[in-house]
């Protein structure tokens, strides 16, 4: 029974990187109506971008590599912004997504190839430290997961409900044309909500290499997979319910390989995102009936 | 001349994939989840060839209607919800699919081996065409039959009264459905023949390699399924069949002395393409270009 708690509680704060990533999932598609597939690979990207340059600057300390980390995510998110989406016709749907995915194995194949492979070494942030409650223990490094990943999401609410330009994405996601007409610039709001992201994004890509210990293409694919699930879960756009759903999804997928072994457990996250499909489509705050 | 045999067979089976997504995307969806119902169509027509001793074809019809079956049940609940939940229910579907079958393990005792799928091992041994002494032109030529007749069935589709409702769908949902169209029907119609396409081309890769592993049908396989027809341009199936000649011919085996690096080529390759040509390369100027260059009539003349 302990285990079993132990599990969910890791699972818990571990799925506190999930939410970051379907934040950054859901403010583009909130923003924009699109879904950015390369952001998770720019994430490890940009967590590669920081270890390398931090190591450049003979500065290894895990928060020196959450600092570049943190600066190559919002050029990163920049970039792809520049890239995908500024320079194709947005009402190309298919054109746009696909220019996403594109990035995403560009990506993937550009830090296969920096790391000819091998996963990287990433600094841990507290290593060896352990917190004990009687039977149960949690480790330290994932204490600071929780921590950070709950401050950038405050920061990012603050930001969202307290400043102009928070005012200015809130208008955009809610109607482009009348916010474009009130005189706001929509491709501006566009770019700095992808530089958001961005960085919000390299954050998590730092926090997840270093709770796992290591860096590694083979990161990407499953993070974008569980990223895009948690972001359906808590409802396309919303912002509380990626957070939850983050959360959700991290604490149920520890209790399934508790039970059913690690090669099984993302088979049974697939079936809970296929349960939300078609009985709440919306999502968990989904108000009324989301479906068409 | 047996390394471009092999090179056409992997061609037709990659223009079936193509396809697959060709008339799924004609409605407007985007399935990320081709490699799944190809894995399953590998799989299934695998087994019943070799645990079970079935000769090819029906095998193929088999592992055919399983894919279309699994497309319907994958496409019924998520239809409901639209466009981009599409996409990613689809891709987690497909991964879905993929674990399945890195946990499925099904084999039995076949003379002094045992024979059937081993979880992430995969499934060796599928020795159907040499068994029956087939030759690797004739395995050519059976590929390429189904290709051809897939190919006619589509061209011909778009030509039908089914491929003008697909299409108009695809352009504007609202007044497709206000001029009756059953919007699920015609969705989910597409979605099961773009399942059973995928399931045949699963089947002939599977007799083609003898020997298939989850790793292949991850969610790479399934950008490479939708890439072709977007690449291509959604104007005519001649236009998948040139994206997937212009991929696997020249970027995939041209460029072999390229190493590495020409991994690194597809993913710009896609972005270049789309910021270049964002409805894609034979789209419907270019196929009217075509048509006034050669004299034809088209549909739309």
């Amino acid at each position: 029974m302990f285990d079993f708690i132990q599990a969910i509680l890791d699972g818990i704060l571990f799925g506190t990187t999930y939410s970051l990533i379907g934040i950054g999932f859901t403010l583009v598609f909130g923003v924009m109506h699109k879904i950015n597939m390369a952001y998770a690979a720019a994430s490890i990207g940009a967590a590669y971008v920081g270890l390398v340059s931090a190591s450049a600057m003979k500065a290894a300390s895990a928060w020196a590599v959450f600092g570049c980390s943190l600066v190559a995510g919002g050029v990163l998110g920049f970039l792809v912004y520049l890239i995908c989406f500024h320079l194709i016709p947005l009402r190309n749907e298919n054109a746009t997504l696909m220019s996403t995915v594109g990035m995403l194995l560009l990506a993937d194949e550009l830090i296969s190839h920096a790391t000819t492979g091998a996963p990287q070494n990433y600094p841990a942030t507290l290593e060896d430290v352990m917190f004990r409650f009687g039977e149960m223990s949690i480790r330290g490094d994932l204490v600071v997961v929780f921590a950070v990943s709950v401050a950038c999401t405050a920061a990012l609410l603050l930001l969202l409900y307290r400043t102009r330009l928070g005012l200015a994405t809130r208008a955009v996601a809610q109607q482009p044309i009348a916010a474009q007409l009130c005189g706001m610039r929509v491709a501006q709001v566009n770019a700095l909500t992808f530089v958001i992201t961005g960085v919000l994004g390299g954050i998590a890509g730092a926090l997840i290499c270093s709770a796992v210990g290591s860096l590694s293409i083979l990161l990407t694919g499953p993070l974008t997979v569980k990223g895009l699930i948690v972001t359906v879960i808590g409802g396309l756009g919303s912002v509380p319910g990626a957070i939850v759903a983050g959360l959700l999804v991290g604490g149920l997928e520890n209790a399934f390989q508790h039970f059913r072994g690690v090669t099984e457990r993302d088979m049974y996250v697939m079936l809970l995102l296929f349960a939300f499909l078609i009985f709440r489509p919306g999502g968990i705050f989904a108000r009324g009936q989301g479906r068409d | 001349m047996e390394f471009y045999y092999g090179l056409a067979q992997t061609i037709g089976i990659h223009t079936l994939l193509g396809l697959s997504a060709y008339i799924i995307l004609l409605t407007g969806q985007m399935s990320m989840a081709q490699a799944a119902f190809y894995a399953i169509g590998a799989y299934a027509s695998g087994m019943l060839t070799v645990l079970w001793g079935w000769h090819i074809v029906p095998a193929m019809f088999a592992g055919a209607a399983l894919g279309a079956a699994a497309a319907a049940a994958v496409g019924f609940p998520a239809l409901r919800v639209k466009g981009l939940m599409l996409v990613i229910a689809t891709l987690a579907f497909g991964e879905g699919v993929r674990l399945f079958f890195f946990n499925f393990d099904y084999q039995i005792q076949k003379g002094n081996v045992k024979v059937g799928p081993l979880g992430g091992e995969g499934f060796r041994q599928i020795r159907y065409f040499p068994e029956n002494g087939w030759t690797s032109g004739e395995v050519m030529l059976f590929v390429w039959v189904f290709v051809l007749l897939i190919m006619a069935m589509i061209w011909w589709f778009d030509r039908s009264r089914y491929g003008a409702v697909l299409r108009a769908v695809g352009d504007d949902e609202l007044a497709a459905q206000s001029v009756g169209i059953n919007l699920t029907a015609v969705k989910v119609s597409a979605m099961t023949i773009g399942g059973a396409i995928a399931g045949l081309a699963g089947c002939l890769y599977a007799h083609y390699t003898t020997h298939i592993e989850h790793l292949a049908f991850g969610v790479l396989q399934s950008v490479f399924a939708v890439s072709y027809p977007i690449i291509g341009g959604l104007a005519s199936v001649f236009g998948t069949l040139a994206a997937v000649i212009f991929v696997q011919g020249l970027l995939v085996e041209g460029l072999r002395f390229l190493g590495d690096w020409r991994n690194l080529l597809f993913g710009l390759l896609i972005i270049v393409a789309m910021v270049v040509r964002p409805s894609g390369f034979l789209d419907g100027q270019m196929l009217r270009n075509f048509r006034r260059w050669f004299g034809l009539r088209g549909r739309n003349a």
